[in-house]
């Protein structure tokens, strides 16, 4: 048996939700959720270890992991922007806002800044189509954004940290 | 037997079985890419759309049972024009290389495409490009052609038992490759190949050698092993190009295993023995078929003389030989070689629970229906004359003189001290029995290479008093 990169705090936290889904395999999303809020990211190591946990080959758990943008396969800085360009934020100028922020940043979509403080990487549809376009902070919701307001809010961020 | 409607025909079904399956037994064909019926269906290439009655939105037949008084369309306007959507997504990042791609000519996007697609195309952007992974000595992989079908992923997990393709990301950014790019490991690659639907996946060994449409497909039987899978082996101008899996449901399914679908290779390696040839001191010469026979004839009348008979050969020519024997060898014992340690179909069995068996020759059953009991160890005798199809392993012979007849390779043939020259599985017709006893029939898909000749005829030849006449 290897030694487990998942906490003790994980596996109690998912045995608390194992109740509340159908079968094992309805269990992938919320722990690989639960696995990245404990790790930042999800390397290898640790995805092999939820397939271990769920009971399905690795693969599945790449092929889901892969399948969705909130999961992050690669290490993440301290603030991840997540733009979304579907069609509604497209449409009102998410395109530019990535350019943008890819110009202030220095970095390409789906890249971490050299000094680890901000990833900016490409979402799909937030479900706030009528405040679009819109970007995720980690965990929070910009919305109306504009180049002048996103400059604002880059700016802030610097400042803070 | 309940009846639906298809296309105004009434047809028959069993409970269960899904529309594209029903249809085809009526003689309708319906579309389909990732629809296999040895795989797990997921309708998710929308190419088999049809129409049924009663339902508001057309209808992936593969995942759509068939059930009593269902009355479906394949052929009206909205089918069409469903179908005809499908191939345009389909063909949104396909490559349009069809003259230099190997697929061509045996491809299913192709033929839908043409008997379901437009002519022209409204899109003009970009195509997406990717590099391609190594996927090992038997796949190539080209993913810009993928359709995304995932046939490749579930016959893996279904049928080769090893999770190994993966498809990763998702939308326009998909990736149908290997965990970690790694090589693919299952013994039965090959299948991958067969069931692309595109040129995704083509076979190393095959691509770029022979137009689809320029190969002769002669149905026969691998001789691999004691499964007895059939296949078709693909030739043109007597040179086998590959050989890919025939569907039998009670033996092999769809699908085959890579020692199978290759070991046709050895029957054309520069290096098999097609003359008669004789050792004289530490070389070989080419020498007359006459005189090997007379030869043939005059050692193995006597006493202490072994037949050694290949579990490789056909019933046919097992039955000859020892029919034969008991004209001009009445005094030889007769014994079957094949697998080492896998002597009689007792000691037989399933080596990896998928279709491998045991045993590496074909007709290990056939051999002990005909009551020839196997030789334990090595041979040792005077005489020792080995009658084999190509594929059972040598055993050690211990002789003053020692014949080999039938398919040799320069590296197998200090065994022995002549060589008469026979055919391989490829050359010959005959019956062998597999694992479970069903008698199958080998076909010939090629003429004799050189001067070998059929153990039938060498038998009679030896049998001929006037065998000095022979044409050497």
């Amino acid at each position: 048996m290897k030694e487990k990169l998942l906490s003790e705090k994980f596996y109690q936290a998912m045995k608390s939700k194992e109740p509340r889904y159908p079968n094992r395999k309805a269990l992938i999303l919320p722990a690989l959720h639960q696995a990245q809020a404990e790790y930042g990211w999800l390397p290898k190591e640790i995805l092999a270890e939820v397939a271990e946990y769920i009971g399905v080959h690795e693969a599945q758990i790449r092929e889901v992991a892969s399948f969705y943008t909130m999961y992050n396969l690669k290490p993440v800085g301290k603030m991840h922007l997540k733009i979304c360009t579907n069609v509604a934020c497209c449409l009102r100028g998410a395109d530019e806002l990535m350019e943008y922020a890819e110009k202030k940043l220095g970095v390409k979509c789906g890249e971490t800044t050299p000094d680890g403080m901000f990833t900016l990487s490409e979402e799909e549809c937030l479900g706030a189509c009528t405040t679009a376009p819109v970007m995720m902070a980690n965990d929070d919701y910009v919305e109306n954004l504009d180049i002048q307001s996103l400059n604002h809010f880059l700016e802030k961020v610097k400042h803070e940290h | 037997m309940p009846k639906c409607t298809i296309d105004g025909k009434e047809v028959d079904f069993k409970a269960g079985e899904n529309l594209v399956t029903v249809a085809k037994r009526a003689g309708i064909e319906i579309p389909v890419f990732c629809y296999h019926p040895g795989l797990s269906v997921v309708a998710q290439c929308r190419m088999c759309y049809v129409e049924v009655e009663k339902m508001p939105k057309l209808q992936t037949a593969c995942s759509t049972q068939a059930a009593e008084g269902m009355v479906v369309k394949t052929q009206s306007e909205a089918v069409k024009k469903g179908r005809a959507g499908t191939m345009e997504f389909l063909l949104l990042n396909h490559p349009l290389d069809c003259p230099i791609c190997d697929k061509a000519g045996e491809c299913d996007l192709q033929d839908n495409s043409f008997g379901h697609g437009s002519e022209f195309m409204r899109h003009s952007e970009e195509r997406r490009t990717y590099v391609d992974v190594d996927m090992g000595p038997v796949i190539q992989k080209n993913m810009n052609r993928c359709i995304h079908c995932t046939r490749c992923i579930r016959f893996g997990e279904e049928v080769a038992g090893i999770h190994e393709m993966v498809a990763i990301k998702r939308g326009n950014n998909i990736d149908i490759t290997t965990i970690d790019g790694k090589q693919l490991k299952t013994e039965y690659a090959g299948n991958y190949s067969d069931i692309c639907p595109t040129g995704s996946l083509t076979l190393k060994d095959f691509r770029f050698r022979k137009r689809a449409w320029m190969l002769k497909k002669t149905p026969t039987v691998c001789e691999g092993c004691s499964k007895g899978c059939n296949m078709e082996v693909q030739h043109e101008g007597n040179v086998v190009y590959r050989c890919v899996p025939r569907e039998n449901l009670e033996i092999n399914k769809y699908w085959m295993c890579d020692e199978g679908r290759f070991n046709y290779q050895y029957a054309q390696d520069p290096s098999r023995i097609v003359d008669p040839m004789r050792k004289a001191g530490e070389s070989w010469l080419v020498t007359r078929w006459d005189e090997l026979l007379t030869a043939l004839r005059n050692d193995s009348g006597g006493e202490d003389v072994l037949f050694l008979v290949g579990t490789d050969l056909t019933l046919e020519e097992m039955k000859s030989v020892q029919e034969a024997a008991r004209i001009w060898a009445p005094r030889a014992a007769i014994r079957s070689f094949g697998t080492p340690g896998v002597e009689s179909s007792a000691q037989d069995g399933p080596k990896d629970g998928i279709l491998k068996m045991k045993s590496k020759t074909s007709n290990l059953k056939g051999a002990e229906t005909l009551g020839i009991p196997p030789l334990l160890g090595a041979a040792k005798s005077t005489v020792v004359v080995v009658f084999r199809g190509g594929r059972a392993e040598l055993p050690r012979i211990e002789a003053k003189k020692a014949y080999g007849v039938g398919v040799f390779l320069e590296k197998e043939r200090n065994s022995v001290h002549a060589i008469l020259p026979g055919l391989s599985f490829l050359e010959k017709d005959g019956t062998i029995l597999n694992h479970q006893g069903t008698s199958q029939t080998l076909k010939r898909a090629l003429l004799p290479r050189g001067k070998s000749k059929a153990l039938g005829e060498i038998l009679m030849l030896v049998l001929n008093q006037k065998s000095s006449e022979v044409n050497p």
